[in-house]
């Protein structure tokens, strides 16, 4: 591998005035959103009866649209097993058949299911919301959490008993009963469809939609409350994986080369091109009202292109896509995993299954998008 | 002219897998065939009780505009009352002498069609279209049809119909466009799940918790003699204003008159259409019909 700068570097987008080091020092401020009342976690008082959850209702946010039209909002759906933890469930469903892992559900309605990889991820969304709500109380551009699953409806039960224990803000349900979910998805304007599910994300992507597989970590880091961080990956997240098809039909210095002699020339785009230029329309809104310096959306950009040369072209694509991104991370090469670990992202969005599972070995909440042709190879070391 | 029911020589072939059809007014046919000479009707009495009986107007079964020569073409309903014949058929595949089967009546409700009953059974035939009974009745004595027999649901393409009908306690439906398109092997049946009780019709939550015997129960019953996987009968339910603690609701009180619902989808406002365009469903259950979007 050629040797090029071994320090990532950190470049900064052009209209912040601050340059800034350290990627956690900024914007933790505390909002309003946190004199919300907690939910005592620690009792299950919940029983099968719809619980009138008052708590929930009594948020401090006074006004605001809760319900926005589905293609006013950025709307994200998650499946039941990445928002909870079913593998116990799941385990029932593959050794003893449907059936039995109904009789299970329903039998054990009462108890809630631990969080899973994307509820840090929901719980962020929410706190954007609330921010959104104070600034913008008519506005329906907000974030909209469907749960799309394609779990049988006697599970439902236990899945709003989970979410009003946890005292999430989901309203909105397909239980599709064994059916695809992929037309739902469509039908309710879909931004961004996480799930544990490959074949289903693979046909999301299919259909157009940003689709990414979640895997629970053997731990997950603490991560913000207050402000939601996403990073992406570049080539075949954020960008086409033109590139990536070069360097591995040809290799790195072919890559170089390539990269060099079409600088000029804006990368296509990625299947999640479209869910961050959703981020930053959203950002846009907290700028226009001051709040640059606590917006509580943050985007990273994290790749192994290099600052010096490959990583020129991914930034110009990105200003002629009128994109901004907070932070992007030039790692030339180097793992990925600390810098991630520091980032602490609420999700890390990459095409191939390595850093995927090497960014989880460090607690980070990684999703993978099956997209371009690092999926027909093996998982290898770039 | 003065309603008259009778069944069809056609019910035979239902014999042929079942021995439960009983008629009411055992009149010969137009065609002076006896109708029901081979069952003894005492013996039967209790088990005809098990039947869901289902009404279906002549001008949802067959397209009113046109005919093909002899027969009327088929209307938006048939995919409907294939379905319904399919879970007749599988629910006689799993248990040869199974009591709880839909019964089918087709009725007229026009002095118009009153005229044309030969016609309507030379289509019904020519379609290999399974009715229990046919009542041929009009506009002024449709619904003393309806209550004389016993009907459990009642399916029309005429919202003057079913507003009637619903206003004298029978469980109606309208059926649209949508139902043309449903699958004929699958009976995918909608319940909406915002309720606004109206007290004087019938509606599938208000009369659930009273009735044992009503169509949801009895619906339900039904959906019990099947597996998760490959039944030929779903049951869906749709929130289409309320959020997660009205699903929740519903849920329950579906569970709790022993109908399992299979799908579920609740919307909190979100329209209604691109959903519902998804589900195929062949009629929709709401207690307050008539007010879900076109």
């Amino acid at each position: 591998m050629v040797k090029m700068s071994v320090e990532p570097v950190q470049v900064m987008s052009g209209q912040v005035k601050e340059l800034r080091v350290a990627p956690s020092s900024n914007g933790d401020s505390r909002g309003s959103w946190e004199g919300k009342e907690e939910f005592d976690g620690g009792s299950l008082g919940v029983t099968a009866k719809p619980k009138q959850v008052t708590g929930r209702r009594a948020r401090k946010v006074e006004g605001g649209v809760f319900f926005p039209k589905p293609e006013n909002a950025v709307t994200v759906a998650v499946s039941s097993r990445v928002l909870f933890r079913t593998e116990r469930e799941q385990k029932v469903f593959e050794q003893k058949g449907v059936e039995e892992y109904l009789r299970y559900q329903i039998e054990h309605e009462t108890e809630p299911f631990a969080p899973g990889p994307a509820f840090a991820f929901v719980k962020a969304l929410e706190a954007v919301n609330t921010r959104l709500r104070e600034l913008y109380p008519q506005s329906e551009e907000l974030f909209d959490i469907v749960l799309v699953t394609y779990n049988h409806a006697h599970v439902g039960i236990r899945l709003i008993n989970t979410i009003n224990h946890h005292n999430l803000f989901i309203e909105r349900f397909c239980m599709t009963g064994g059916s695809s979910p992929i037309g739902y998805l469509k039908a309710w304007h879909t931004n961004l469809y996480l799930s544990a599910d490959a074949d289903k994300v693979r046909e999301a992507l299919a259909e157009g939609i940003a689709a990414a597989t979640m895997f629970m970590p053997e731990k997950m880091t603490e991560v913000s409350e207050s402000q939601l961080r996403v990073a992406f990956d570049g080539d075949a997240v954020l960008f086409s994986d033109e590139s990536e098809r070069i360097f591995k039909a040809h290799g790195l210095d072919k890559f170089f080369e390539h990269e060099r002699e079409n600088e000029d020339t804006l990368l296509d785009h990625g299947p999640l091109k479209g869910f961050l230029e959703a981020l930053g329309k959203l950002q846009k809104k907290f700028y226009a009202k001051g709040q640059r310096l606590n917006c509580p959306i943050r985007t990273f950009l994290v790749t192994a292109r290099s600052a010096a040369s490959s990583g020129i072209r991914a930034l110009k694509t990105l200003r002629a896509w009128g994109l901004e991104i907070d932070e992007a991370l030039f790692l030339a090469g180097a793992p990925k995993g600390p810098m991630l670990e520091k980032i602490r992202p609420h999700i890390y969005f990459d095409d191939q299954m390595f850093h995927v599972e090497g960014a989880a070995e460090m607690g980070t909440i990684a999703a993978h998008v099956p997209y371009g042709v690092a999926q027909h190879q093996q998982a290898t070391k770039k | 002219m003065a309603s008259s029911c009778y069944g069809d020589a056609l019910i035979r072939r239902i014999k042929e897998k079942a021995s439960k059809w009983i008629y009411r007014n055992p009149v010969p046919g137009p065609d002076g065939t006896h109708l029901n000479h081979h069952l003894p009707k005492s013996g039967l009495r209790k088990k005809d009780a098990d039947a869901v009986v289902v009404a279906v107007t002549s001008d949802a079964v067959f397209d009113p505009g046109a005919d093909e020569g002899d027969a009327f073409r088929v209307g938006l309903a048939f995919p409907l009352l294939q379905a319904l014949q399919r879970v007749n058929e599988r629910l006689l595949e799993q248990n040869p002498s199974e009591s709880l089967l839909f019964d089918i009546i087709l009725i007229t409700t026009s002095s118009q069609r009153q005229q044309q009953s030969s016609q309507i059974m030379r289509s019904t035939r020519h379609h290999g279209l399974e009715v229990g009974r046919f009542c041929f009745s009009s506009e002024d004595n449709f619904l003393e049809s309806l209550l004389e027999n016993n009907v459990q649901l009642f399916l029309s393409t005429d919202r003057n119909e079913t507003s009637q009908a619903s206003q004298r306690g029978v469980l109606s439906a309208l059926l649209d466009q949508r139902a043309a398109s449903s699958p004929s092997e699958q009976l995918r049946v909608l319940f909406c799940g915002d309720t606004v009780v109206q007290p004087n019709a019938a509606g599938p939550m208000s009369t659930i918790q009273h009735d044992a015997q009503s169509f949801p129960a009895q619906l339900g019953k039904m959906r019990q003699r099947f597996g998760m996987l490959d039944s030929p009968l779903v049951i869906i339910l749709m929130v289409s204003q309320g959020g997660r603690d009205s699903c929740s609701s519903a849920l329950q009180v579906l569970r709790s008159c022993g109908v399992g619902v299979d799908e579920a989808y609740c919307l909190a406002g979100a329209p209604q259409s691109p959903i519902l365009s998804l589900l195929h469903p062949h009629f929709l259950l709401s207690d307050d019909f008539g007010e879900l979007e076109e």
